[in-house]
C-alpha cells in the first residue's frame, strides 16, 4: 500500500492518519441509499408499533385467525347444504359471514311484513320464542321454503333456493339462543 | 508497561509473533470443518434415503442433525475463528499474545470439548435445544475455556504497543463478552445425574432465551468475529485502506445494539407474547441496514483491486464471502416479517437461508483467510493457485446448487401446506407426506451442492498441506517501538472515557423507548415524548458539537476498558428488556385460557427419550396462529400448554408433521408400528426406523431424581416419593401394554421397554386443563 498518499487523493475523501498494521482507512461519506435504508426501516418501526400496539387500531393474530376461520368454515358449510341439521343451521346462525348473507336476503324480502328488527307488522314477529310452526332452525328452514299460504307467507323454496334459505335461517337464528346442551 | 518512570520514553524491541498457535488453530478448523461439512452431506442423504440411518441408534438423523449443527458452528468457525483472531490481534497491537500457556490450554481445552461433544451427541446425550444441546460438564468446559480466551485476549490489548484500537479488535471485544452472556444464560441447568440435566426456564420463557442465544450465535459467533477477520485481512489481501472510517463506526454500535432485539423473529405467529414478535420483526428490519454496512465497507475496500479477482483466489473468496453476506443479511430481515415467515418458517427456505450464511460468508471467508495465511505461516508460496481456484468455482457452484434447491423445497412445501381450497374450504394436500413426496427430488441436488462443498473443502486440506510441506514453520516478527507512559496516562487508559454526550443519550433514549414498548396509558405516552425528545436534542447537539463527539470516541479507542463496558451494555439491553418481563411473571399470568397437565413419571420418561433421540429436530409442537395450521392439526398451541416443559419442545423445522395435539389421534398401535418402522403406517416417509425403542428397557430409575428437579424449578408434581414414583410408571406401563395388546391385531409386548414410555408421552401431547377467569385469579 506503498502507493497511497495523503497528497494522491481525489477531492473530498480524507485518509485517516493512523495506520495499523499497514492498513489505513478512508474516512468516506455514508452513501444516502444506505441512510435511507436505515432511517426508512426505523420509521416503519414506529409506524408499526402504532398500528398493532400503542393503539391497537391493527387487529391481534387471534382475531384475525378467528375470522378467516370463519370464512373458511362458512365455505364448508355451503359444501354440506346436502344434509343440514339442526346442529349445522345453529352453528351458521353463528358465523358472521352467513348471517351477513343471511341478514341481506331478509332486508330485500322479508323486511316489509317482518319488520326490519324482525319486530313482525303483517307477518309475525320473530324475535321472540313464539313459533307458530317450530322454532327449531330446520322447522324455520321448512316453512321459509314451503310458506304458509292461507296466512299470507309465500314459499321462498322456488324463488331464493337452498343456499339463500339456508343463510337466511342462520340470520334468524342469529336472533336466538340454541338449546343449553 | 511499567510506569517506573515519570517521563514518557520510548525504547525499541523486535517482538516475534506466536503463529504457532495460528497454524494449530488453522488445522484445527481444516480438520474438523472437513468433519462437520461431511456430517452435513450424509445427514441431508438421510433425509433422501432413510435406509442411510442403517437402524442404529447413534447414526440416526436426530442425533446426528445437532453433531452436525454444532461441529460447524463450534469446530469449524470457532477453531477459523480463533486462528484469525490470535493471527491479526498480535499484529494490530504489535505485541505478542500475552500468555503461551493459555494459548496452549486455549486449544487443547477447546479440541477436548470438541471431541466430547463428538462422542455424547451420537450417544444421545442431549440438553434438547438446538445449538445447545452439549450436556452440563461440556457446558461448563466451555465456559471455563471461553474465559481463558477472554483473559489471554484482554491481556494481550493490556500489553499492547499500539495506542488505540483497530476496528477489527472492536469486533472481537464484541463477540468475547456476548457470546459469554449468552452462552451461560441459556445454558443455566439443574443437573439430575452427571450426564443429564434439565434447563432452569421451562416453556415460553425457555423459548425466549434459546432464540435470543440462538439468533445470536449466528450474530456474534458467525458475524461478528467474521467481520473483525474480514477488517484485517481483506485490506491486507487487498492491498487497499478500508473505505470508511465512519461507516466502521456506525456499523458497529447499531449492530451491536440491534441484533440482540431480533431473536423472536425464530418464533413468529407462535404462542410468543405478540409484543415480542413485534420487536423481533421490527428489529430485524432495521438490522438490514446496520449488516449492509458491514458488507459495503468490505466490497468497498476491494474497490481498486478488482483487477486481483481474476488472478488472486484469495480475493475472489473475499469477494464472494462478503456477497453472501449481503445476501443472507437482506434474506433474513425479509424472512422475519410475519407474512413471509408464515410461508417460510419450518421449511427449508430457513435451512438454505443459515447455509448462504455458513457455507457463503463463513465458509468462503475461512477459505479466503487460510490461503492467505498458509504461505505466510509456512514463509513459502501457495502450493497450486490453480487448485484453489479449482476450489472456488466447484464450492460456489456446490452453494448455488444447496441454497437453489431448498429456495425451490421450501417454498413449494410452504405453499402445498398453507394451501385451502376456495371451492371445498378444506386443505388442498391434507397429507403431510404428499408435500414431502413432492419435494423429495429436489431435495437431492441439496446434497450434492454438499457434497461438491466439501470437495472442494479437501482440494483446499490438501492445497494447504502440500503448502505446510514446502515450506518450514515461521513466525512472524515486528520492529516495534515502545511507548512507555507516565503513570497518570496510564491510569487514563484504565479509566476515564466512559461517560459522554453520546452514551447518556443513548441510555436515556433506550429508557424512554422501553417505557414506551412496555406501558400503558400515561406511562407510554411519557416514553414516546421522552424517546422523541431525547432524539431531537441529540440531533441539535450533534449539529452544534458534533465535532467533540468524534474526539471523545478517538479517546475511547485508547481505552479497552470502557470501551468493552459499552460493548457488552449496547449488547445487553435488548436481551434484558425481552427476557426479564417474561421471566419475572407469575406462571399463572403467562397462561391464557389453557394451561398444560403434569406428566406422569412415565410420560416424563418418554419425553426424555423424545428429547434422547432428537425427535425435536423434525418436529414442532407448536400450531401457529394461522387456518391451515388450525386445520391441519388443531386448535392454535396456546402459551400455558407447554409452561412446565423444560425445555420447551416448539421446534423450528418440519421435516415430519406438527405433534402438539397428536395426543388420541392414533392409537397405540399405530404409534408402536410407526416407530418400528413409519413406512408400515405412513408409507413414503423419510423417518428413520427405531427398532432398538422396542428392546431397550425403560430405566426408571432416574426418575425420583428428575423429577425431584423439576419440582425445584417449578413444575407442580404431586408429592410422591421414590416408591411410588416406580409404581406408578410401572403400572402406567403396563397399562397401555394391556391395551395395546386388546383387540383385533393387538401386539404382546414387554410393557417395560422404552417405546411403551414414549407412546405414554406422545399419547398425552395437547393434553390441557381449561382455565376460567376465576381459577386462573386464584392461582
Amino acid at each position: 500500500m506503498s502507493d497511497i498518499k495523503k497528497e494522491n487523493l481525489p477531492p473530498g475523501v480524507v485518509l485517516r492518519d493512523h495506520v495499523y498494521d499497514g492498513i489505513y482507512e478512508y474516512d468516506q461519506k455514508l452513501p444516502n441509499w444506505w441512510l435511507y435504508t436505515l432511517y426508512g426501516a426505523i420509521i416503519f418501526t414506529v409506524l408499526y408499533w402504532f398500528y398493532f400496539f400503542s393503539t391497537q387500531v391493527g387487529k391481534s393474530d387471534e382475531q384475525r385467525l378467528t375470522s378467516l376461520l370463519q370464512e373458511v368454515r362458512a365455505i364448508q358449510m355451503a359444501n354440506s347444504m346436502d344434509d343440514l341439521t339442526d346442529d349445522l343451521l345453529w352453528e351458521m346462525s353463528r358465523n358472521p359471514q352467513w348471517v351477513e348473507a343471511g341478514r341481506k336476503t331478509f332486508m330485500t324480502n322479508c323486511a316489509t311484513c317482518h319488520g326490519h328488527n324482525l319486530e313482525g307488522g303483517i307477518g309475525v314477529k320473530l324475535s321472540d320464542d313464539e313459533w307458530l310452526h317450530g322454532g327449531n332452525p330446520l322447522a324455520v328452514r321448512h316453512t321459509i321454503t314451503n310458506g304458509v299460504l292461507e296466512k299470507g307467507m309465500q314459499n321462498w323454496g322456488p324463488v331464493l333456493g337452498d343456499k339463500k334459505i339456508a343463510e337466511l335461517t342462520a340470520f334468524i337464528m342469529s336472533h336466538h339462543q340454541p338449546p343449553a346442551q | 508497561m511499567n510506569a517506573a518512570t515519570s517521563a514518557t520514553r520510548t525504547e525499541k524491541i523486535t517482538i516475534t509473533y506466536d503463529d504457532a498457535i495460528v497454524r494449530m488453530f488453522m488445522t484445527a478448523a481444516i480438520v474438523w470443518g472437513l468433519v462437520g461439512m461431511s456430517a452435513g452431506v450424509f445427514i441431508a442423504s438421510q433425509l433422501n434415503w432413510w435406509q442411510a440411518n442403517f437402524d442404529i441408534p447413534w447414526l440416526t438423523f436426530g442425533r446426528l442433525r445437532p453433531l452436525h449443527t454444532n461441529a460447524a458452528i463450534f469446530a469449524f468457525v470457532g477453531n477459523m475463528m480463533f486462528a484469525g483472531i490470535y493471527y491479526s490481534t498480535q499484529r494490530l497491537c504489535k505485541c505478542r499474545l500475552a500468555s503461551d500457556l493459555l494459548s496452549r490450554i486455549h486449544f487443547w481445552g477447546w479440541q477436548a470439548i470438541i471431541v466430547s461433544a463428538a462422542i455424547t451427541l451420537p450417544l444421545g446425550f442431549s440438553r434438547g435445544k438446538e445449538y445447545a444441546e452439549l450436556i452440563w460438564p461440556i457446558n461448563i468446559a466451555v465456559a471455563a475455556i471461553w474465559v481463558i480466551f477472554a483473559v489471554n485476549f484482554f491481556w494481550t490489548l493490556a500489553k499492547r504497543n499500539e495506542p488505540t484500537l483497530y476496528v477489527a479488535i472492536w469486533f472481537y471485544i464484541a463477540t468475547i463478552v456476548t457470546v459469554a452472556m449468552l452462552y451461560i444464560v441459556n445454558h443455566l441447568s439443574l443437573p439430575t445425574s452427571l450426564l443429564h440435566s434439565y434447563p432452569i426456564f421451562g416453556g415460553v420463557q425457555d423459548a425466549l432465551v434459546q432464540w435470543w442465544y440462538g439468533h445470536n450465535a449466528v450474530a456474534f459467533f458467525l458475524t461478528t468475529p467474521i467481520l473483525g477477520i474480514m477488517y484485517y485481512f481483506v485490506p491486507k489481501a487487498a492491498e487497499r485502506p478500508v473505505y470508511s472510517y465512519r461507516l466502521s463506526i456506525i456499523h458497529f454500535w447499531s449492530l451491536v445494539f440491534v441484533y440482540i432485539w431480533a431473536g423472536p423473529h425464530h418464533l413468529m405467529n407462535t404462542a410468543l407474547p405478540p409484543w415480542l414478535q413485534g420487536l423481533g420483526m421490527l428489529f430485524s428490519l432495521m438490522l438490514w441496514a446496520p449488516s449492509w454496512g458491514g458488507m459495503l465497507n468490505g466490497l468497498l475496500t476491494l474497490r481498486g483491486a478488482w483487477d486481483k479477482l481474476r488472478t488472486d483466489p484469495v480475493i475472489k473468496f473475499f469477494a464472494a464471502g462478503v456477497t453472501f453476506y449481503g445476501m443472507a443479511t437482506f434474506e433474513g430481515p425479509l424472512l422475519a416479517i410475519k407474512s413471509v415467515n408464515a410461508l417460510s418458517h419450518y421449511t427449508d427456505w430457513t435451512i438454505g437461508h443459515v447455509h448462504s450464511g455458513t457455507l457463503g460468508w463463513n465458509g468462503f471467508m475461512a477459505a479466503g483467510m487460510f490461503y492467505w495465511l498458509a504461505p505466510r505461516l509456512w514463509g513459502t508460496k501457495l502450493y497450486s493457485t490453480r487448485l484453489a481456484n479449482y476450489h472456488f468455482w466447484i464450492g460456489l457452484v456446490g452453494i448455488m446448487l444447496y441454497i437453489g434447491a431448498m429456495w425451490v423445497t421450501g417454498i413449494t412445501q410452504g405453499m402445498m401446506l398453507n394451501a385451502v381450497d376456495k371451492q371445498t374450504g378444506l386443505l388442498a394436500y391434507p397429507k403431510f407426506i404428499e408435500t414431502l413426496l413432492t419435494i423429495l427430488p429436489v431435495m437431492t441436488a441439496r446434497a450434492i451442492g454438499g457434497a461438491l462443498y466439501v470437495f472442494g473443502f479437501i482440494l483446499l486440506a490438501y492445497n494447504i498441506w502440500k503448502t505446510a510441506r514446502s515450506g518450514k514453520a515461521v513466525n512472524g516478527t515486528a520492529e516495534v517501538v515502545k511507548v512507555v507512559l507516565e503513570e497518570s496516562e496510564y491510569d487514563l487508559r484504565a479509566k476515564g472515557g466512559l461517560w459522554s454526550a453520546p452514551v447518556v443519550y443513548s441510555l436515556v433514549g433506550v429508557f424512554f423507548m422501553t417505557m414506551w414498548f412496555l406501558g400503558r396509558d400515561a406511562v407510554m405516552l411519557t416514553g414516546v415524548i421522552g424517546t422523541a425528545l431525547t432524539v431531537l436534542i441529540a440531533i441539535a447537539h450533534f449539529e452544534i458539537g458534533g465535532k467533540k463527539w468524534s474526539q471523545w470516541y478517538e479517546a475511547l479507542l485508547a481505552n479497552a476498558m470502557p470501551f468493552t463496558v459499552l460493548t457488552f451494555v449496547a449488547a445487553a439491553i435488548g436481551g434484558a428488556i425481552q427476557i426479564i418481563p417474561t421471566v419475572i411473571i407469575q406462571r399463572a399470568d403467562n397462561i391464557e385460557d389453557r394451561i398444560q397437565v403434569v406428566y406422569t413419571p412415565l410420560e416424563l420418561c418418554g419425553r426424555d427419550i423424545y428429547i434422547r433421540e432428537g425427535c425435536y429436530n423434525c418436529h414442532s409442537q407448536m400450531i401457529r396462529t394461522f387456518v391451515p395450521d388450525v386445520m391441519r392439526y388443531g386448535d392454535y398451541s396456546r402459551i400455558g400448554e407447554s409452561i412446565y416443559d423444560h425445555p420447551f419442545q416448539w421446534g423450528s423445522k418440519r421435516t415430519g408433521p406438527d405433534l402438539a395435539r397428536v395426543g388420541g389421534k392414533y392409537n397405540h398401535l399405530w404409534h408402536f408400528q410407526h416407530m418400528e418402522n413409519p413406512r408400515s403406517t405412513s408409507p413414503g416417509s423419510n423417518m428413520p426406523n427405531y427398532p432398538w425403542l422396542l428392546e431397550s428397557k425403560t430405566d426408571y430409575n432416574v426418575l425420583p431424581a428428575r423429577i425431584r428437579a423439576l419440582r425445584t424449578l417449578g413444575v407442580p408434581f404431586p408429592e410422591m416419593n421414590n416408591e411410588e414414583i416406580l409404581a406408578q410408571a410401572r403400572a402406567q406401563a403396563e397399562k397401555i401394554a394391556e391395551e395395546l395388546a386388546a383387540g383385533e391385531g393387538g401386539i404382546e409386548h414387554d410393557p417395560h421397554t422404552e417405546i411403551i414410555a414414549l407412546i405414554a408421552y406422545l399419547q398425552q401431547l395437547g393434553k390441557h386443563e381449561k382455565i376460567t377467569s376465576t381459577l386462573a385469579e386464584n392461582r
